[in-house]
């Protein structure tokens, strides 16, 4: 696994690659390019894989689309009686048609929409609410899990202690975890940021156990859990505490503490920050 | 509003489509789809960035759609499976280290096989190629449109370009 990662130098050579060094970083990298044959190779690579990639022929936008988006627009928003914004779509879109007369050859055909419309409307509808009912359900299920992690936060402030290990150092915390869970999660100190790791335990959420890591900020508790990728939430309280997560690759984080919501967006940069810092190392 | 927002990055959108989904016409859905989202949405755009905005819905729009109408689920991992490993292993870094300077010649490829290329990328790799080269978007912007952060931008663009580099160099 930390084979394929890309190593720091790499990183730095895309980075310089794309612009997004800042000065002074760029000079630096400047120099090493200039003393390391492989670099350079590599940084040609680089280049002539630009050029290939942008010399590939761009996808044009076919002619009729921004007509039929128009009607496509016009048509979902009969109901409504005003639509002003309808209005100056179709205007732009005769602006477009003017300043490209040869590829507009085809939009008369377009004029004729209204019965066309009307059927794309109500396929449109049923489109729609199948997607509502789908994300109704996703939404549903993902406050459930939020309440079962929240509900395992209390729990652990009821126990004698929040953890089942307790240890601030990550390297005793990791392994618990290998042996307990199915992906053991990141473990990071992030006491320089003022959360101070204590420990570990394991939650069950559904039916499934998971990684949660325990920190200390002052005299408050936080409950980091770490779930299977996409059940994030957006930013709530439940049952009195704040719950933020976040999505990366390779899973959901979610934390839970009483700490307000703006120490909860502190935890969440330290903890990708550090998060990145440790995997480009 | 829609028409300041949405509509100047019409083609950009239809661009992003065609590659994320790999042909013109579900890209046509995609960004029919995906302009009504917007249309519906206009209210929550925060007038920060247009662009990226925009391309986030498509970028959206695009991977349910995709999710929805292909009997083939978007599989999303970062990992990337034994053999596409081996192959960078193989034929990436270290097959090149090897390389004297005269050896390392330019690409032969033509537009068609890098197209080919990039088409045969992991779709996590292909997307962050296509927003940056193509697209040609700022980390930032890559970062808010595909929802991840900086550093997973980064680490994806480097293994997308020594995919690609794998993949095109094995015709040299």
């Amino acid at each position: 696994m930390s084979a394929s990662r890309p190593d720091n130098s790499e990183l730095q050579m895309n980075a310089y690659f794309d612009g997004e060094l800042d000065a002074a970083s760029a000079r630096v990298f400047e120099r090493r390019l200039a003393n390391d044959a492989f670099l350079k190779a590599e940084y040609a690579r680089f280049l002539s894989l630009r050029h290939a990639v942008r010399s590939i022929a761009p996808y044009d936008l076919p002619s009729d689309l921004l007509a039929r988006i128009a009607s496509t627009l016009d048509a979902s928003s009969l109901g409504e009686a005003a639509r002003p914004a309808g209005v100056t779509a179709q205007a732009t879109i005769q602006a477009v048609a003017r300043a490209n007369p040869l590829r507009w050859a085809g939009r008369s055909r377009q004029r004729s929409w209204s019965f066309r419309a009307l059927a794309a409307a109500a396929l449109l509808g049923a489109v729609i609410s199948s997607y509502v009912m789908v994300t109704i359900n996703r939404y549903n299920l993902r406050q459930a899990i939020a309440s079962q992690v929240v509900a395992s936060h209390i729990r652990s402030l009821m126990a004698p202690q929040p953890f089942d290990v307790a240890s601030s150092d990550s390297r005793t915390v990791k392994p618990w975890f290998t042996a307990r869970v199915h992906e053991a999660p990141q473990v990071l100190d992030l006491a320089p940021q003022g959360f101070m790791l204590v420990g570990g335990r394991v939650d069950v959420v559904g039916h499934d156990a998971v990684a949660t890591i325990v920190y200390k900020h002052a005299a408050h508790t936080i409950s980091l859990t770490t779930l299977p990728p996409g059940q994030s939430v957006s930013d709530r309280a439940i049952a009195g505490y704040n719950v933020r997560s976040w999505d990366d690759a390779e899973c959901t984080y979610m934390v839970v503490s009483d700490l307000p919501h703006a120490e909860l967006i502190a935890f969440e940069r330290a903890f990708t920050t550090e998060s990145a810092a440790l995997e480009y190392n | 509003m829609f028409d300041e927002v949405f509509l100047p990055h019409m083609a950009e959108a239809y661009r992003l489509a065609h590659w994320l989904t790999g042909n013109a016409y579900d890209a046509e859905d995609v960004v029919q789809d995906a302009a009504l989202r917007a249309f519906r949405g206009i209210k929550t755009f925060g007038a920060v960035n247009a662009r990226a905005w925009s391309l986030t819905i498509v970028r959206n729009t695009a991977y349910s759609w995709m999710t929805k109408n292909r009997s083939k689920a978007v599989v999303f991992t970062d990992d990337l499976s034994v053999t596409e490993q081996q192959q960078i292993e193989q034929e990436g870094p270290q097959g090149t280290r090897v390389e004297t300077p005269e050896e390392i010649a330019l690409f032969k490829a033509d537009a068609e096989e890098v197209q080919r290329a990039l088409v045969k990328l992991p779709e996590q790799f292909r997307e962050v190629i296509v927003l940056r080269e193509i697209n040609q978007l700022n980390y930032r912007d890559i970062s808010e449109i595909t929802n991840v952060p900086i550093g997973t931008v980064m680490s994806r663009l480097s293994r997308g370009r020594q995919l690609l580099i794998a993949i095109l160099g094995d015709r040299r």
